[in-house]
């Protein structure tokens, strides 16, 4: 290593801790800001350059470089997202966060020919503004430019594949390898970009059930997760909950729903429009079931699942699957055991006492 | 009530016998009060009779620290208690063998 070189590395070494302290600074904001704007990404990553990478680098074009302050990658971050569109969105965040050098910023997506298909990433290059961390014995924090690259899994996945061949640059690589590895890049850009259809059309699916649920238009809405949740924001079992719990002037606890969606499913219901039929045809069976069942005794606390609970075992009753569907029903509430079966039976005669029968 | 505690590592089993009612349940809720480095909480009811609503309080407020904690199981839960359970909704909210 020549004398030039010599110094920048001298540099390094005497600054180590400064980059080391701007390496913590600078992904702890970055996951701050991920957090502020609630998003989830694969990874978020930085290092500072090894002692041995910098050498090698300064060997093959140190003289490139006047300082150490030349060298924009001695710290690189790394932003791993989910999907495609959320680099640009990070992005975003980052720009209003760092000082970004944009002379020496690239956007290696949009540096591909149109008919190429390679290395995808956004690349800044930055520095850490003063309104953000300010040291005035280590001035050089705010000095010193470092790298940001932000891009997405698959195309962290292509890259790391494409480094480990151990070549660093397209013209050292044989050119059978390159047509593999460029077709390999046009199948993970289509992925991506199928991944962020599928996500963007699963948010306007939601987006339109909400919609649709908010205007009543039950008959329309398949029962799925997404129906379901959207719904159960409606408190659709409020109403009867309310009237068993006046029974003993019961307090209600909080308790899920979800396990409802399978068993409405293993009911038969399709739609939301059957759950509001249920609710309608037999909440006063499922009442009334409720009186006999705590009516005398001094049960004033109940689980938010009452009602649903006695609109299933009516419905279950009424729709004649008797003892066999009410323990299938146990079952899929509390577990397979064979006392369900004794709680079946003991349901059906209760259900009897007051006239419900499967019809 | 009569309540017998064994606590073996961070495994507490609690086993209790009579009713649990608006005269007893205190008595419980004291002996479980405490359950800080609890794992795993053990309610063996073999030997209870009854549970009232007082009683379901003290065993959802267990259940609410269990869950932030490690488990709770309620074992050996006779007929009467049972249905107890199932016409409130707590089988719902109770992990019960």
């Amino acid at each position: 290593m020549d004398m030039h070189c010599q110094m920048i590395m001298d540099e390094f070494l005497q600054n180590h801790a400064s980059f080391e302290k701007m390496r913590d600074l600078v992904v702890n904001e970055i996951k701050k800001l991920l957090s502020e704007n609630g998003m989830a990404v694969t990874a978020v990553e930085a290092r500072v350059k090894e002692e041995k990478s910098l050498a090698g680098k300064l060997e093959l074009k140190g003289g490139k470089y006047s300082t150490l302050s030349d060298i924009t990658d001695i710290l690189g971050a790394r932003v791993i997202t989910f999907y495609s569109d959320e680099v640009d969105k990070i992005a975003s965040l980052v720009e209003k966060t760092f000082e970004i050098d944009w002379e020496n910023s690239v956007d290696k997506r949009k540096a591909l020919d149109p008919d190429q298909f390679g290395y995808m990433s956004l690349h800044y290059i930055c520095r850490i503004p003063k309104s953000m961390y300010y040291d005035e014995t280590h001035p050089e924090l705010n000095e010193y430019r470092f790298e940001i690259q932000m891009r997405t899994a698959l195309q962290h996945v292509w890259a790391t594949a494409y480094h480990d061949t151990g070549y660093k640059s397209d013209v050292e690589v044989p050119k059978e390898y390159i047509r593999a590895l460029s077709r390999l890049a046009g199948v993970l850009e289509i992925a991506d970009q199928q991944f962020s259809q599928i996500i963007g059309e699963l948010a306007e699916y939601r987006r339109k059930v909400r919609t649709l649920i908010k205007n009543g238009k039950f008959e329309d809405l398949f029962l799925d997760g997404d129906t379901f949740n959207s719904y159960l924001e409606l408190q659709p079992f409020a109403k009867l909950n309310a009237k068993i719990a006046s029974i003993n002037k019961a307090e209600i606890q909080k308790q899920s729903l979800q396990p409802y969606l399978a068993i409405f499913k293993t009911l038969g219901l399709r739609s939301l429009a059957d759950i509001q039929n249920m609710i309608k045809e037999y909440s006063d069976d499922a009442y009334r079931l409720a009186v006999l069942q705590i009516g005398g005794t001094d049960l004033d606390i109940l689980a938010e699942t009452i009602g649903v609970q006695n609109l299933c075992t009516v419905y279950i009753i009424k729709h004649g699957y008797g003892e066999a569907g009410l323990k299938a029903f146990l079952d899929m509430l509390y577990g397979e055991r064979d006392r369900n079966l004794n709680s079946a039976k003991r349901i059906m005669e209760q259900a009897r006492t007051i006239d419900i029968y499967g019809e | 009530m009569t309540i017998n505690k064994n606590l073996e590592a961070d495994k507490l089993t609690v086993a209790v016998e009579g009713r649990l009612d608006t005269s007893t349940a205190p008595e419980l809720e004291k002996e479980l009060a405490d359950l800080s480095g609890i794992k795993e909480l053990v309610l063996d009811f073999e030997k209870l009779e009854y549970v009232s609503s007082a009683g379901l309080r003290v065993l959802l407020a267990s259940q609410k620290i269990m869950n932030g904690q490690g488990k709770m199981l309620i074992k050996h839960v006779n007929e009467t208690i049972m249905e107890v359970f199932e016409i409130t909704g707590f089988a719902d909210i109770l992990t019960i063998e």
